[in-house]
């Protein structure tokens, strides 16, 4: 009994091509099923969590967090990072706060953009006019605005009494927050500009290759800069929501929220060398991490251990990543020849750099 | 297989045969699909230059990477100095003294030139890395060599030809006893490789072996005690270097005779595209002013470090310290100080280091296409992936490339369909004047005739191109006029006529000459 050649070569392909197929598909949607499995388990132990009440409150709780990491999505993908974003937070939470105790609701929404787009500007033309490392300018500006903040209030809390205020913080339509519609409202549409417009498309070329990009007349730090500049604008947005949901503000309001945010992008799998990510994964990422936390509270657990899980998650989501990447660029060398039969000398793991 | 693989010369050649440096026995690779190695015995004697040919996809990098272990053989044996050397067991192949070479450079680019050389196994002083000591073995290399690379250079900052030496000196500086190359002068200029000819040459007298892959035939001959042939995974022939000739290693290689047909002599219209006076680049170039005609393939001759690149860099915005007039047909400009605004002169690059300054690796090829004129393949702000791809299969259904792979990220590609990317994104933009700096680097002889091929067909359609490549018998056989440049100044002007690497050469070299008489002076 022999099998004839021809269908052992074809059962070979095959599995190969599973394989080749398994680890593509774990590499690119490997975080989504993480997250449904986290849902599944998180929905059976916990039977607070899937309530509306709930899921509705965890929108309202995360969309500062959401859309700053919907910006540094763009800043990373670019090739950036932006670490002055706690400090920036904080900063036009005070702002909006500050100017709500006297002024309308909307002046003082405006004047924290104001705040948020300038800050923007400045990382923007230090970044690229100046070509000061990322890292370094914005833990620079973090420590200045940290700096402003303080001294302004003199880190005191100032306190809203305008009950408009607080309407585009606690304000819902049929118990959905309007900071969750925000928050969706920024993931869709920083998700389309990425994926569909020639600005995503030189955002995604600039954080891939920045000379190779300039040589084809991109305008590489224009793109580059404008990406702090939706940084900025996103802290404006962020701080309003914060300062409009506690109808107050004060100027060390979250010094985290910087980790909370990188967290959130980084575990959805964009890079941080830029040029590789996507902002459906940014949203997966936040999924994460919100329904995370609110595991441990809803079981009632020490907090602080919540941090060493979260480190944990952290360090794990890069290790799979990498792992699937490697499985998924081995995998992927073989069949490249069988498409190419004139290259089978092909540089192998070549699609591995992507 | 053929009896051209055994060596029938009795009691002097068992004596080689019992020092083999290095022994490949029946080895076959598949990959699914494609019969990459068939029954592959190869031998490397102790103290010779092997040449290896074949076209590109015959075997050869398969080959090698099987010899240093990134691929394991489906059947056969690899052995070291009569020690089988296992897949996956990097430590026997350094213990046993293999380095390879290959094409694609891995300096550090943020590190010194010393530093890189002796990257891994830094010179000591007790527990602390030497500087004296690792500048003094450098110079040591480098004189071997016959270079001058100072020690402390940042390697980012030298030409690609002094990496590729950086990268020869770490081999050497590892006391490596069997050397693979694979295409070691692709970017070398012609004193550069007649540098590294002496240098392997004289590792041979030391007993170091080589096996010397390479598509240029010329240096085979001339380099290698023994060529072997690939075609089609196989070893079709080993012979001693006396018994090869170019015609016959093409042949070996093809399994057919190549007929090249003659050149067809081509008429130029008159009007000017381009005008260029008094070009300078502060320490590079000098002072350089030529025209450039509409449907005109103008090349640049010299050796490497002239300031061709940097002319071609000048030209593009790329180099903001450039100085000097321009006039675009007959029109005098401001000098471009930006990609952007050279290309709305019309002017565009096509760079010299694919990966580096050509593609984004990890957008897809299309996307790479399509880089340089979002705008055609948009309607408004709003990206038509569709329409995209549809235009990158147009622009590159000329070439023989694989359209269903468009989305496949640029970096999976091999470096010849590299080429034909980095080309293909002026296509879609079409310039009035393309710079294409060494655009035949590193591809095969297919390859480089397609992209010969296509060079001509856009000067037939009127556009400008001005080419640069260390292989001067390309720009001798393709160009209309070739400009020579030597130390940043244009030293000679040929015609198509007048031209070949013989008065390109004795041209550049004896302003080298001069220039070196005149500073031991």
């Amino acid at each position: 009994m022999t099998t004839s050649p021809t269908a052992q070569h074809v059962a070979r392909r095959l599995t190969q091509n599973a394989g080749r197929y398994g680890a593509v598909l774990l590499r690119t949607y490997g975080i989504v099923l993480a997250f449904l499995v986290l849902v599944a388990v998180v929905a059976a132990s916990s039977p607070e969590f899937a309530t509306r009440t709930n899921i509705f409150n965890l929108f309202s709780q995360w969309a500062p967090a959401g859309i700053m990491a919907v910006a540094m999505t763009f800043v990373i993908l670019a090739g950036g990072f932006d670490l002055s974003i706690a400090s920036g937070f904080s900063l036009c939470a005070v702002t909006a706060a500050g100017v709500g105790r006297t002024e309308d609701p909307a002046v003082a929404f405006l004047a924290a953009l104001g705040v948020g787009l300038a800050i923007g500007l400045v990382n923007g033309v230090l970044v690229e006019g100046a070509r000061i490392n990322p890292f370094i300018t914005t833990v620079g500006t973090g420590f200045i605005l940290n700096g402003i903040a303080l001294v302004v209030t003199g880190n005191i809390a100032y306190v809203v009494d305008d009950p408009d205020f607080g309407t585009v913080g606690a304000g819902r339509w049929h118990g959905f927050p309007y900071s969750g519609m925000i928050l969706i409202f920024s993931l869709v549409a920083g998700g389309l500009v990425l994926a569909r417009t020639v600005y995503g498309q030189s955002i995604y070329a600039v954080g891939g290759n920045a000379e190779a990009s300039r040589l084809s007349g991109i305008r590489v730090s224009t793109t580059v800069g404008s990406t702090y500049v939706w940084s900025g604008l996103s802290m404006g947005v962020a701080g309003i929501i914060a300062a409009s949901q506690l109808n107050s503000a004060q100027a060390n309001i979250n010094p985290n929220i910087v980790f909370d945010v990188i967290t959130i992008v980084v575990v959805g799998g964009t890079s941080l060398g830029g040029g590789i990510g996507a902002m459906w994964r940014t949203a997966v990422g936040l999924g994460i991490i919100a329904i995370i936390s609110n595991a441990f509270s809803l079981a009632n657990i020490n907090p602080y251990y919540q941090d060493i899980v979260k480190g944990c998650i952290i360090v794990g989501a890069l290790a799979l990543d990498v792992y699937a990447r490697r499985l998924a660029g081995r995998a992927r060398t073989r069949p490249r020849a069988a498409a190419a039969p004139a290259h089978p000398d092909a540089p192998p793991g070549g699609g591995d750099r992507g | 297989m053929s009896e051209a693989r055994t060596e029938p010369e009795g009691a002097t050649d068992a004596a080689a045969t019992a020092s083999l440096a290095l022994r490949g026995r029946a080895i076959h690779k598949s990959f699914p699909g494609v019969r990459a190695l068939h029954d592959v015995d190869f031998d490397l004697r102790a103290g010779e230059v092997h040449g290896l040919v074949g076209e590109n996809g015959a075997g050869k990098s398969t080959f090698v990477k099987i010899i240093m272990g990134a691929h394991a053989p489906d059947l056969g044996v690899v052995e070291a100095f009569g020690h089988e050397v296992r897949h996956g067991d990097p430590r026997a192949r350094r213990r046993a003294g293999i380095a390879a070479i290959y094409q694609e450079l891995t300096i550090v680019p943020e590190m010194s030139a010393a530093a890189n050389v002796f990257l891994g196994r830094p010179q000591r002083r007790g527990p602390f890395v030497s500087r004296s000591e690792t500048r003094r073995a450098f110079r040591q290399l480098t004189a071997r060599l016959g270079l001058a690379i100072d020690p402390d250079v940042r390697a980012a900052s030298l030409s690609v030809a002094h990496q590729q030496m950086l990268e020869i000196m770490r081999a050497l500086a590892a006391d490596h006893r069997i050397l693979i190359m694979d295409e070691p002068t692709a970017s070398l200029g012609p004193a550069e490789r007649a540098h590294l000819y002496e240098t392997i040459r004289g590792l041979r007298e030391e007993g170091v072996s080589t096996v010397y892959v390479s598509h240029q035939l010329d240096e085979v001959l001339a380099l290698c005690d023994r060529v072997s042939v690939m075609r089609d995974g196989e070893i079709v022939a080993t012979e001693p270097v006396e018994r090869w000739t170019k015609d016959g290693l093409v042949t070996a290689m093809l399994g057919h005779v190549l007929l090249k047909p003659p050149r067809q002599p081509r008429t130029i219209a008159e009007q000017e595209v381009l005008r260029v006076e008094g070009l300078s680049v502060p320490g590079v170039l000098d002072e350089i002013s030529f025209t450039l005609r509409r449907g005109e393939i103008l090349g640049l001759g010299g050796l490497v470090g002239a300031g061709r690149t940097e002319l071609l860099r000048a030209l593009a915005g790329a180099d903001a310290g450039a100085r000097g007039r321009l006039f675009v047909r007959g029109r005098e400009r401001p000098w471009p100080r930006t990609v952007r605004s050279a290309l709305a002169l019309g002017i565009a690059l096509a760079p010299e280091e694919r990966k580096s300054q050509g593609l984004v690796l990890s957008l897809s090829a299309a996307a790479n296409v399509s880089l340089t004129d979002m705008r055609s393949v948009a309607s408004g702000p709003v990206l038509r992936g569709r329409r995209r791809l549809r235009r990158a299969a147009e622009i590159m259904r000329p070439f023989a490339f694989d359209a269903r792979r468009l989305r496949e990220p640029a970096g999976s590609f091999s470096g010849g369909n590299q080429q034909k990317l980095v080309v293909a994104k002026w296509l879609h933009r079409r310039p009035d004047v393309l710079l294409m700096d060494e655009f035949t680097r590193g591809i095969d002889v297919g390859a480089k005739e397609e992209m010969l091929a296509l060079v001509r067909r856009l000067a037939a359609e009127g556009m400008s191109i001005i080419i640069v490549s260390s292989e001067l018998e390309e720009l001798v056989e393709c160009a209309d006029r070739v400009l020579v440049l030597a130390r940043g100044r244009l030293i000679g002007e040929l015609g198509h006529a007048d031209a070949s690497v013989e008065r390109i050469l004795r041209l550049a070299f004896e302003v080298e000459e001069r220039a070196e008489n005149g500073l031991a002076t």
